[in-house]
């Protein structure tokens, strides 16, 4: 992985929302390409178990995810990021960015920026237990001027 | 409505307006509602639902809602989801909504079905039993009441919320090291009872004994054991809770006195908790698996959602192994949660667990698959029986129920929202005839999480509890507006329109004094 820049710890804008769902919540996020919504979607995943605010860019962890098609390769991307949230390193992210995105193989490889959670200095908002394919939506350019994603995650 | 016809890829927009799909739905009484064949394509079996007038309204309103034009994107409504679990492989008897039914991820939630062992084309489904593997409720007596309580209240609710780990994040106090947690996953309370944590009895008290044999943790994923480890017996967050509660009702005395409950104003504790992250990715692993399958092995559902695999297939007995293991952690999580309750009652005041009675009265899982015995058009066969958001409730003499209960039937224990009470039902022989021995679970969601963050206040949620006289620990504020009594239906009602049918009858009914939560 090349080496990072300032870039990689400026503060992403909010792209995301919270839509309604009976007994879970839709993460709603959009961007100026689809990495870009992808990303913020991983932001909401996180916004939705914590305050962001609260979170420092501390600690730089690489994850992959591979897929077998643009809806798998989401939930994989997500998947991966709930994982390094919920077992070592226990990193909480205030920032992804997708180093690569690979719409051929379906690959991504990204870096998530932020710290280990700690009770204490991190406010417990929800938790999430899974990423789900329920209603799963990722539209893209052309058919789209803006790239948009929602994913329903189980809470 | 997305309905598929060929394959599951293809989806076709079924448009049907509201007074049209009303057609497929017949009154049986005024507890009962029968969901006909033609309703969703290819029902095996029909579709029955268990609502009072007041559930039955939020009912046709969640199917009213999804049949105007625009729609609300791609989600099924309760009752057409009972409707396509009716058109899964080798479902028998009927696809059953119990009076708690929400729509929930491909099953609703208080969604039951039963498969048929000795068919090929049978099936299981992680949808089915749900992401938190083995949710359930646990309730403890005490000899207390609430006089001895009410002074010390506060310190008490403290103390629990300091002994037991709770909310996003949290980790478990419990040491564990990955042998440990191997070990736990295939002995279930055994584990927790030769570690010291449990006493004997109360393993007599739980269904299965607290262990599911079969459980393999071969078959599960490293990835499912690392998030488990650090989670082992901890709360989590959303519904789950730990509560002091203080008996409210006693409406068959004879039942609650063999569950040790003599007298109003007694003091027990619910814990309402299940695998934790084991659990969610246990069943995130199986449907990636049975996506898969379903393609290999041809198996056409109504909804992707539904993926699901014959059961005798090898991902299918794969997860009912893993699944099993879950189960077993979950057991194992609500056991060390027991130990820590009973450490802080003991500490507070100043007496062993065993001199202030803490015995387990019983514990149940609402989401889980079992294998069971039971009669369909008069004949004995063996089911996979599926409880998502339902509760297993079986009649007096059951077999499979400890001794102690043998004449009450099983003790059912139905958890409240916080803030409102909870429930202690038994199975009656009428549920093991109309639902496979199955009741409600709880209170059911009515409004979603984000509209419950945008209507309702924090402070004032907080002062109406005070004003109930209810102490509450919470990890996280926002989970106070998302899981306030206003949001989900009322438990009153659903444990009434059971008793009501007689699918299991009231016993108990308890109020809350104390929450803690994540």
């Amino acid at each position: 992985m090349e080496e990072l820049t300032d870039e990689d710890f400026a503060i992403p804008p909010v792209k995301y929302e919270y839509l309604d769902h009976t007994a879970d919540v839709q993460l709603h996020a959009w961007g100026d390409s689809l990495e870009e919504a992808f990303e913020q979607c991983a932001i909401a995943m996180f916004g939705y178990m914590t305050d962001l605010e609260r979170v420092d860019m501390l600690q730089v962890h690489e994850i992959e995810a591979e897929g077998h098609d643009l809806q798998s390769l989401l939930f994989h991307f997500l998947d991966e990021l709930l994982f390094m949230f919920c077992a070592e390193p226990f990193i909480v992210a205030r920032k992804v960015k997708i180093k690569e995105f690979d719409r051929e193989n379906y690959r991504i490889k990204a870096i998530a920026v932020g710290e280990e959670f700690s009770i204490g200095k991190h406010s417990q908002g929800a938790e999430v237990k899974a990423i789900t394919y329920s209603a799963m939506q990722i539209l893209d350019k052309p058919e789209v001027d803006r790239p948009e994603v929602f994913v329903i995650v189980d809470i | 409505m997305y309905v598929s016809t060929k394959g599951v890829k293809k989806k076709k927009m079924v448009v049907r307006q509201y007074q049209e799909e009303l057609k497929y739905l017949e009154k049986i009484n005024n507890y009962c509602w029968r969901i006909k064949k033609g309703f969703q394509p290819n029902m095996n079996v029909e579709g029955i639902f268990y609502v009072n007038n007041t559930l039955e309204k939020l009912m046709l309103e969640e199917l009213r809602n999804a049949c105007k034009p625009g729609g609300i994107g791609g989600f099924l409504p309760g009752v057409k989801q009972i409707a396509n679990v009716a058109a899964l492989p080798g479902i028998v008897g009927k696809s059953v909504g119990l009076p708690d039914v929400h729509s929930g991820y491909g099953f609703a939630i208080g969604n039951m079905a039963a498969f048929d062992m000795n068919n090929p084309k049978s099936i299981v489904s992680p949808g089915g039993v749900g992401f938190d593997i083995n949710c359930g409720v646990r309730l403890l007596r005490t000899n207390l009441f609430e006089k001895d309580v009410a002074p010390v209240k506060e310190q008490l609710a403290q103390s629990m919320f300091d002994h037991i780990p709770v909310g996003v994040g949290s980790k478990g106090i419990i040491p564990m090291t990955a042998r440990d947690l191997e070990e736990a996953l295939e002995m279930g309370m055994d584990w927790s009872l030769r570690e010291g944590y449990v006493w004997a009895e109360d393993k007599e008290h739980c269904e299965e004994y607290g262990r599911m044999l079969n459980a393999d943790p071969s078959k599960v994923s490293m990835r499912a054991k690392k998030r488990g480890l650090p989670q082992l017996g901890t709360l989590g967050a959303g519904n789950h809770y730990a509560e002091i509660q203080i008996v409210d009702e006693i409406y068959n005395k004879w039942a609650a006195s063999k569950m040790g409950i003599e007298e109003k104003g007694q003091v027990c504790v619910m814990i309402h908790s299940g695998s934790r992250g084991f659990g969610h990715q246990v069943a995130t692993d199986a449907l990636v698996q049975m996506e898969k399958a379903m393609k290999r092995d041809n198996i056409e559902t109504n909804d992707r959602q539904l993926a699901c695999a014959h059961i005798n297939s090898r991902e299918g007995q794969d997860y009912l192994k893993s699944m099993a293991a879950a189960a077993n952690f979950a057991w194992v999580n609500r056991s060390s949660m027991t130990f820590l309750s009973r450490q802080a009652f003991a500490k507070q005041f100043h007496m062993s667990p065993d001199d202030l009675d803490m015995h387990v009265i019983y514990d149940v899982s609402h989401n889980i698959a079992k294998i069971e015995e039971h009669i369909v058009d008069g004949k004995q066969k063996t089911l996979l029986v599926h409880r998502k958001g339902s509760t297993r409730a079986f009649p007096p003499h059951h077999p499979l129920i400890p001794v102690d209960y043998q004449l009450t039937g099983q003790p059912v224990l139905i958890g409240g929202t916080m803030g409102t009470c909870s429930y202690v039902l038994t199975g009656t022989e009428q549920g093991m005839q109309e639902t496979f021995g199955s009741t409600c679970h709880g209170a059911g969601r009515a409004l979603s999480r984000a509209k419950s963050r945008r209507n309702l206040d924090y402070k004032e949620v907080l002062d109406k509890l005070e004003e109930l006289g209810i102490s509450i620990r919470v990890a996280s504020p926002k989970l106070v507006m998302e899981e306030a009594p206003e949001s989900y239906k009322n438990v009153t009602d659903v444990v009434n329109t059971c008793h009501a049918a007689g699918i299991s009858h009231k016993c108990i009914k308890l109020r809350p004094i104390a929450v803690i939560k994540g």
